[in-house]
């Protein structure tokens, strides 16, 4: 079919052997529901890899693989910016931003801040409450589209976190949608490839990308980072159930920052006609363009579909999410999703009130919160979901701890 | 451990039939009965039997079909010599480079990433509505939020598969390529076009003789397919970054220097906002980037040999990043690879990035060196730096 989406491994009733991640042979297989073993997949990951008894690998070969969600964390940059302070600056008022979009204050990156640095005590954080030590990560997964670098700002962040063994660190792009699709490739890199610690960090600097003067946009937006670390484990305790993620590249039009090039920079020398056709300097990125309009209707279209795609997926039903956290993009989007899933509003998870839209930082800096809050508890199940920029979107079943 | 790295050995001939084709389990012991299902159709329906039995096999992964494209816009060695300090020979000397292609003002990246993906799945013989996962492995894409849903859209994708930009330099491809091995490995996937492709003229100081040589623009892809787990095609992975080296090779964030916009008169807050940022032009440590390469490769690539279960003699073909011919040399005579076996085409291309291998890949596909069955070790290495090799067979 042409939509392959949210797929569990299959498991079986047989085995519960705990199966510890800091083992450093790595072993996964699959089991047919009969119990019959369809397929060993056998791997040594680790360098030393300690021999094991016959029995013993025969045993751990039979342990599929889950994963589930162990710690999170956030950080937000330190300059607060109120409805009251745009108002000074572009013609709009505290009451019609609040109205319209739910959003009260934002926080912006200085000149002297950095993304980076803002990610890596998110990532710090998770680690914290997860117990994992930076050593024992082996993936880092940056969903950004305002890296600090062309070539990406993971492993910048591999770097400051102290990660030694030099695990592999790379950056996501998917707007909006990065940090669910950062979930689900982090949950596919742990159940078919053998990761155990995945570190998944959404983090945005939209501010750097905004045209302070539109008044339409220049109040949606601001910086933060956030981050959950993925831990393997058996699959009787795993954490994502289902997901369900799509893209429309026909929507680009109402949501993008276009590539420009900017002719200012370079002197070149006197070969006219090759002088003609190299680029003129370095190529830089429009401000952000959005038909909020559009968005708000494709937003409210999709994202209730694609949880209830989910949760069919999950086997479960609309009862049985304890909460909803959407991307925080714009509070009257956040409640026509409750409302058509009938979600009551004390199980929707909201604070962008006080942020703004961070984009990929949005759902693990509202989840951050609402952990370390009291309100999201271990095993409690979550209906998330991303939209945005692509266009793409797409939401997940997970539980928490 | 730390470096978790990549297993795909294919399982042992299957003992039995797959029997009756429910896809879903459910336990009774635990507290809280979880129901795991999975349901890879886009309206969940109810699968005939068939279907369903084929599900319950375990998955592979392979290669069947790629595709590339490259820009008409030709610049040889000879044409550089005008606009900076350098020569043909020097060039070809040191860095095995002749001409390279570059974007010219109107021309896409995306549509170039479109035609080498076209090109994919024709040799494969599937259609767009079947892929279901797009990834664009890029560090310049031309939209700040990613440029995979444009060659969805572009290639007629229905059923709106997902599609989004993977960004690690000249590992990119790799990194694509394990990233749609656990895909479909772990997550359901059947279709995913995997494709490399990279504008890094929009980023090159044409100025400075060391790096201007050195780059050209191109797009490369490959269909990864579903299989049954006999006929997997990645057998083995290794993948590192070390943030450490960045100092080496980067392209930073840097602010404009002037204002477009006129602010308001809130001078404080004006002086807080942001005034718009860019990128850098690429700024590289040759040499540094180059011991990096020949040390961290060879030992990659025997790495994932042995997690493979494989030796050097396993290997048909040495599939590396295209970067710089000495760097291709090195570690072919490290790993004793003869030099027939190693396939080079930046001559003709430079270095392209992301698209290196599989335009590299496409051509001597296409020109009947690489045939299925064939066993190659595949390497990319760049930024970050972002290191990672990966044992695969092609077709």
């Amino acid at each position: 079919m042409a939509n392959a989406s949210g797929l569990v491994a299959p498991t079986l009733p047989s085995l519960r052997r705990r199966f510890s991640p800091t083992l450093g042979v790595y072993r996964s297989g699959f089991w047919s529901y009969d119990g019959v073993s369809r397929r060993m997949v056998c791997s040594s990951a680790a360098q030393g890899a300690e021999k094991l008894s016959p029995a013993e690998s025969k045993a751990r070969r039979l342990v599929s693989k889950g994963c589930k969600l162990v710690g999170c964390g956030s950080a937000l940059p330190s300059i607060q910016i109120s409805n009251d302070d745009l108002s000074e600056i572009v013609d709009t008022n505290d009451e019609w931003i609040s109205v319209r979009t739910g959003i009260r204050n934002r926080r912006i990156l200085s000149r002297k801040d950095s993304l980076t640095a803002l990610a890596t005590e998110a990532a710090q954080k998770a680690l914290q409450m997860a117990e994992v030590e930076p050593n024992d990560v082996d993936l880092v997964l940056l969903c950004t589209s305002t890296p600090e670098d062309l070539f990406g700002s993971a492993p910048q962040i591999q770097k400051a976190l102290g990660c030694s063994h030099n695990p592999l660190a790379y950056d996501i792009t998917a707007a909006c949608s990065g940090f669910l699709l950062g979930l689900v490739s982090a949950a596919c890199y742990i159940r078919g490839g053998g990761f155990n610690n995945v570190l998944v960090i959404g983090a945005d600097a939209l501010s750097r990308y905004v045209d302070w003067t539109d008044r339409g946009s220049c109040i949606l937006f601001g910086d933060a980072a956030g981050a959950v670390l993925l831990q393997s484990c058996d699959s009787e305790e795993d954490g994502l159930f289902a997901f369900d993620m799509h893209s429309d590249g026909e929507g680009q039009r109402h949501l993008k920052a276009g590539m420009k090039e900017d002719n200012t920079d370079q002197e070149l020398a006197t070969n006219g006609s090759l002088l003609e056709l190299l680029p003129k300097g370095s190529s830089s990125y429009s401000c952000i363009e959005m038909n909020g309009k559009e968005v708000f209707r494709f937003a409210v279209r999709v994202v209730p579909h694609s949880i209830e795609l989910a949760l069919e997926k999950a086997g479960l039903g609309v009862s049985s999410i304890d909460w909803l956290i959407l991307h925080q993009a714009n509070q009257r989007i956040i409640d026509a999703v409750a409302t058509r899933l009938e979600v009551p509003q004390e199980r929707v998870i909201s604070n962008l009130a006080n942020y703004g839209n961070t984009s990929a930082a949005s759902i693990p800096l509202a989840l951050d919160e609402a952990v370390r809050s009291g309100k999201v508890q271990a095993g409690d199940t979550i209906a998330t979901a991303g939209f945005g920029a692509g266009l793409t979107w797409g939401s997940a079943i997970i539980r928490w701890g | 451990m730390a470096n978790a790295s990549g297993l795909f050995t294919p399982a042992p001939p299957r003992t039995c039939s797959p029997c009756t084709p429910i896809y879903r389990s459910a336990f009774s012991f635990s507290p809280t009965p979880r129901i795991l299902c999975s349901s890879i159709a886009h309206r969940a329906e109810k699968l005939p039997p068939s279907h369903q039995a084929q599900m319950v096999d375990s998955r592979g992964c392979k290669l069947v079909g790629c595709g590339s494209a490259v820009p008409s816009l030709q610049i040889s060695n000879d044409d550089l010599s005008k606009i900076v300090d350098t020569n043909d020979e020097w060039i070809s000397v040191r860095t095995g480079i002749r001409n390279r292609r570059i974007l010219t003002g109107k021309d896409s990246l995306t549509d170039l990433a479109t035609e080498a993906a076209r090109k994919a799945l024709q040799m494969a013989e599937v259609d767009p509505e079947e892929v279901d996962l797009v990834l664009m492995c890029t560090s310049t894409p031309e939209d700040l939020f990613g440029s995979a849903p444009q060659i969805q859209k572009a290639l007629g994708c229905k059923h709106n598969p997902l599609a989004y930009d993977i960004t690690a330099a000249c590992s990119g491809f790799v990194l694509g390529l394990v990233s749609a091995a656990c895909y479909i490995k772990g997550g359901g996937f059947k279709n995913v076009l995997v494709i490399g492709a990279d504008a890094l003229s929009r980023y090159v100081d044409w100025n400075d003789r060391g790096s201007c040589i050195l780059f050209g623009d191109a797009a490369g892809a490959v269909l990864m397919q579903a299989c049954d787990s006999d006929e997997d095609g990645l057998f083995s992975f290794d993948m590192h970054s070390d943030g450490e080296g960045q100092r080496h090779l980067n392209a930073k964030m840097k602010e404009r220097e002037k204002e477009h916009h006129e602010l308001g008169t809130n001078g404080s807050l004006l002086g807080l906002l942001p005034r718009g940022s860019s990128y850098s032009c690429i700024q590289m440590n040759g040499k540094e980037v180059f011991r990096f390469a020949v040390r961290v490769v060879p030992h990659s690539i025997e790495l994932a040999l042995a997690k493979a279960g494989l030796t050097r003699s396993s290997i048909d073909w040495l599939l590396l990043h295209q970067a710089n011919q000495r760097i291709i040399d090195a570690v072919a005579t490290r790993l004793e690879l003869s030099s027939e076996r190693v396939i080079s085409n930046l001559a003709n291309y430079g270095n392209t990035s992301a698209a290196s291998i599989p335009l590299a890949l496409d051509e001597a596909v296409r020109s009947g060196k690489v045939q299925a069955g064939h066993t190659i070790a595949a390497a990319g290495f760049g930024a970050g730096l972002t290191w990672g090799s990966a044992i695969i067979r092609w077709g």
